[in-house]
């Protein structure tokens, strides 16, 4: 048996205090849990998407700002059937090093397609939704970004969403 | 981090950032983080809970660099 939350003790239990104390207001705290929602239907018959902090991004599209103090509150769509030599990323928070060779680590583009196609997951969405990690705003955050691709991921029909941290 | 953010449903994995689905070439360990994470949505009955992946980053480098070897990437 795997520990759960409940019988596992925190790994840093003072990591949270730190990062406050050294960026004040940039985490997100949540005082509630949001309620449980529960898939309407078998997981091989919904269709999923993937919602990824990587920085992936199709290359050619506008690279992510990944110098601006603040951050970069948008968003690029990933088509569910690129090829992961399409993509690049733009990010500079996180080490790269095993993205670079096999993009899977952090945007598992083919395994999600391999899972569809031996029937374990009914369909991906047409777009998977990537942008960066890094903003100092999390009040923003929530009222832009994460708005924005709440409303794509629910347009595009989405059943399911894994969400990915980098 | 993953706690304080309270997800309804989580996979803590225990690896090095930018890692979060293993290392290169080690397609069993990918798909089985996929897998993890999606049998939350049947698995968990709570929101706020957080499954720990029972695997270690350096078993994960390990099978990983045993990988590129069959794959003649590394000698």
């Amino acid at each position: 048996m795997t520990a759960t939350s409940n019988d596992r003790e925190q790994l840093r239990p003072g990591l949270w205090a730190t990062v406050n104390d050294r960026y004040p207001g940039s985490m997100i705290t949540k005082s509630d849990l949001v309620p449980l929602a529960g898939l309407e239907k078998p997981l091989a018959q919904s269709r999923l998407t993937f919602v990824s902090t990587a920085g992936v991004q199709p290359k050619g599209t506008l690279p992510f700002d990944v110098a601006h103090p603040v951050g970069d509150y948008s968003f690029r769509r990933v088509s569910s059937t690129a090829a992961p030599a399409d993509l690049e990323i733009h990010q500079l928070k996180y080490p790269t090093a095993g993205a670079n060779r096999d993009l899977n680590v952090i945007f598992p583009i083919d395994r999600l397609r391999e899972l569809v196609e031996e029937g374990v997951i009914g369909g991906l969405t047409p777009d998977f939704f990537s942008f960066i990690g890094y903003n100092m705003d999390p009040e923003r955050l929530e009222r832009t970004l994460a708005e924005e691709i709440a409303e794509a991921v629910v347009a595009d029909g989405a059943e399911a969403a894994l969400l990915a941290p980098a | 981090m993953t706690e304080h953010a309270k997800p309804p449903r989580a996979v803590f994995v225990p690896f090095m950032m930018g890692h979060h689905f293993g290392v290169p070439f080690h397609r069993d360990l990918q798909r089985r983080i996929i897998l993890e994470a999606l049998d939350r949505l049947i698995q968990a009955e709570q929101s706020g809970d957080i499954h720990a992946l029972p695997v270690t980053w350096a078993q994960a480098r390990r099978e990983g660099i045993a990988i590129e070897r069959e794959l003649g990437m590394r000698s």
